[in-house]
């Protein structure tokens, strides 16, 4: 009996959680935990702040990479055997369908949650100071996203995987002087053939997958450093310095400016424990509200983990990844589409490809990382920065709106078609 | 060490590290191009003249080009490549045009844009008749639209 004890003693070395050090200590002394604070504030813990949107995002990633590495156990990056092996997964391995479909669902629910994990993060003027470097370590995440989807789309070689990569790499040729060399880089040819799927591979499997877990890593990093959550809108409170304290900061040198951005943040034990915090400034007010991150965060996050999962399982049980035919570059399917968060990009491409291809799209992604440095505003009350939320709002819709056309009212010869037309294939 | 060779120094030791940065980058990108493609040659034979009829072009699926054959004006190849994004066109007897399944781009019998989305006009290649006989296509050289190989 001793030894058990002994050795339990030797994993778990906190008091019991029936105590306030206890709750503290699996906070410190876990290193899974730790990056969390000891305390949060319980208003910033609401649903309807965050929607656990980030966390969702990341736990749709987990999902992809453990049903990654298993569908790697079966796939050859190689043209003829890949669809092939898609195929096995489909009818011949056990639970294989379900699997894929797991993956490709979590795939689409990444893009869609990190897009709106952005909008939240936007309209509730999160990414203001001190978050700003944090919003473009996002704007990366977002993009790396899009990235991974792009590379894994080729992988199963069937006709849609081929003829959206020809038109995806193509859009990309038209880049001003390196254009061209970069497509060939990427495909390692001037085709999408079998150098292009090994180097997607490669870019899907490995290095993108490291960039995502790198940059998460500095994205969590970041939430803590920055004072971790950023008040809900709805606790914000009309400024009232003399009432504001700065830890770290000797009393007279506590700028005006830190006083306004006091309220958006929460503070840690943690960093009270090992001295001079960046940051931190603490309206003793508001010290009431805080909780022990055990069980109150914990218990969320755990709920969030556990919706997404089931979630996507369930999905996976009625509804299998999609496999069309076996790559054919002889034959261009009529109409050829990009994976559907690409069809506003293929809807711009449309009418012209170096604006719609490459111009839209780099100013786009330049709009989106310079926000936080040219939104100057300090305000995050709604009603302050109307502006700001109608400019971010037209962003959004435009890009629905070209994502709606290009997916439901575009048909064969990229004709506007109304999707309530019965379209006949192959009818000109 | 003094204030002097410090610097001088330090700067040969950025200088040494900087280049060595570079050159390893270089070395990287010239890593990730290809040096061999594993491609269809851009250089083939299609058949003897007797193969191809006249009238509707002859599409070759493997190489992505349309034969024309004229009874008065001969032969003449044309790149199924849109010149949008790269999907393949098809050539429609009816209106006697290209058109591409991708963004519809229309092209005229001679490879000029109609309308849509391509910048630029189908690409005609060279087409000779090789010593066996056969007609001997070269992708590498591109003809105007009025190119034509009487046999
Ligand atoms: C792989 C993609 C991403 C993951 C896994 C992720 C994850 C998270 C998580 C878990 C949080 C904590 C709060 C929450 O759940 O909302 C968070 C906060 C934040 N995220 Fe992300 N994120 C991603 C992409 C983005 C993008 C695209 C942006 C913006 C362009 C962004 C900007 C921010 C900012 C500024 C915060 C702090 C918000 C606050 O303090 O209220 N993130 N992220
Ligand atoms: S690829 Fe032909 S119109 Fe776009």
């Amino acid at each position: 009996m001793n030894l058990i004890r002994e050795i339990y003693q030797s994993i778990v070395r906190r008091d019991p959680l029936s105590t306030d050090k206890g709750k503290s200590e699996l906070v410190f002394l876990n290193v899974w935990l730790h990056i969390h604070p000891a305390k949060v504030k319980k208003e910033n813990l609401k649903f309807k702040h965050t929607f656990y949107l980030g966390f969702i995002t990341f736990f749709l990633f987990v999902i992809l990479v453990t049903t990654g590495i298993a569908l790697m156990f079966y796939y050859r990056p190689y043209p003829p055997h890949a669809y092939q092996d898609m195929k096995d997964l489909q009818f011949v391995v056990f639970m294989g369908p379900f699997l894929r479909g797991m993956h490709r669902w979590a795939a689409h629910g990444m893009v869609v949650c990190v897009f709106l994990h952005m909008c939240r993060v936007f309209y509730t003027g999160s990414y203001k100071k001190p978050r700003q470097f944090n919003w473009v370590v996002g704007v990366f995440l977002l993009l790396l996203t899009l990235g991974l989807s792009f590379t894994g789309y080729l992988l199963p070689w069937d006709q849609l995987a081929f003829w959206a990569i020809t038109v995806g790499t193509n859009i990309g040729s038209y880049a001003p002087l390196v254009g061209g060399k970069l497509r060939e880089i990427l495909l390692g040819g001037h085709t999408v053939g079998e150098a292009a799927l090994l180097r997607f591979y490669v870019l899907h499997v490995a290095i993108l997958p490291s960039l995502v877990i790198l940059l998460t890593v500095v994205h969590f990093w970041r939430v803590r450093k920055d004072g971790g959550l950023s008040r809900p809108i709805w606790k914000l409170k009309t400024n009232k310095p003399e009432q504001l304290v700065t830890i770290g900061v000797p009393p007279q040198t506590a700028p005006a400016q830190v006083v306004a951005a006091s309220q958006e943040k929460t503070y840690g034990l943690m960093e009270v424990v090992t001295g001079k915090p960046i940051f931190e400034t603490v309206d003793p007010e508001e010290e009431d509200d805080a909780v022990f991150s055990y069980p109150f965060a914990f218990f969320r996050e755990g709920i969030a983990l556990m919706a997404t999962v089931t979630g996507i399982m369930a999905i996976s049980l009625f509804f299998h990844a999609p496999l069309e035919e076996l790559a054919n570059p002889a034959k261009t399917p009529n109409p050829a589409k990009a994976p559907w968060y690409f069809l506003g990009l293929q809807e711009l491409v449309s009418h012209s490809a170096l604006l719609g291809g490459v111009v839209a799209p780099t100013l786009m992604v330049l709009a989106l990382l310079a926000i936080p440095y040219f939104d100057r505003n300090p305000s995050r009350r709604p009603s302050e920065r109307k502006w700001a939320i109608w400019l971010f709002t037209l962003f959004v819709v435009a890009n629905l709106v070209l994502i709606v056309i290009g997916t439901f009212f575009r048909g064969p010869g990229w004709a506007f078609v109304p999707p309530w037309v019965h379209v006949v294939a192959g009818a000109e | 060490m003094n204030r002097r060779s410090f610097l001088s120094w330090g700067s040969a030791g950025v200088v040494a590290l900087g280049s060595g940065v570079g050159v390893s980058l270089g070395a990287v990108v010239r890593f990730l191009m290809p040096s061999v493609f594993y491609e269809p040659p851009q250089v083939f034979k299609v058949g003897t003249p007797a193969d191809f009829a006249f009238g509707a072009p002859t599409f070759l699926v493997d190489e992505k080009i349309f034969v024309f054959r004229d009874r008065e004006k001969g032969f003449a190849v044309a790149s199924a490549v849109c010149t949008h994004l790269g999907c393949t066109v098809a050539y429609f007897q009816s209106d006697q045009r290209f058109h591409c399944p991708c963004h519809g781009s229309v092209f005229a019998s001679n490879g000029s844009v109609v309308h849509g989305p391509a910048p630029k006009a189908l690409q005609w290649y060279e087409v000779t008749l090789a010593r066996d006989g056969q007609l001997r296509v070269d992708k590498d050289k591109v003809v105007p639209s009025s190119y034509r190989l009487m046999v």
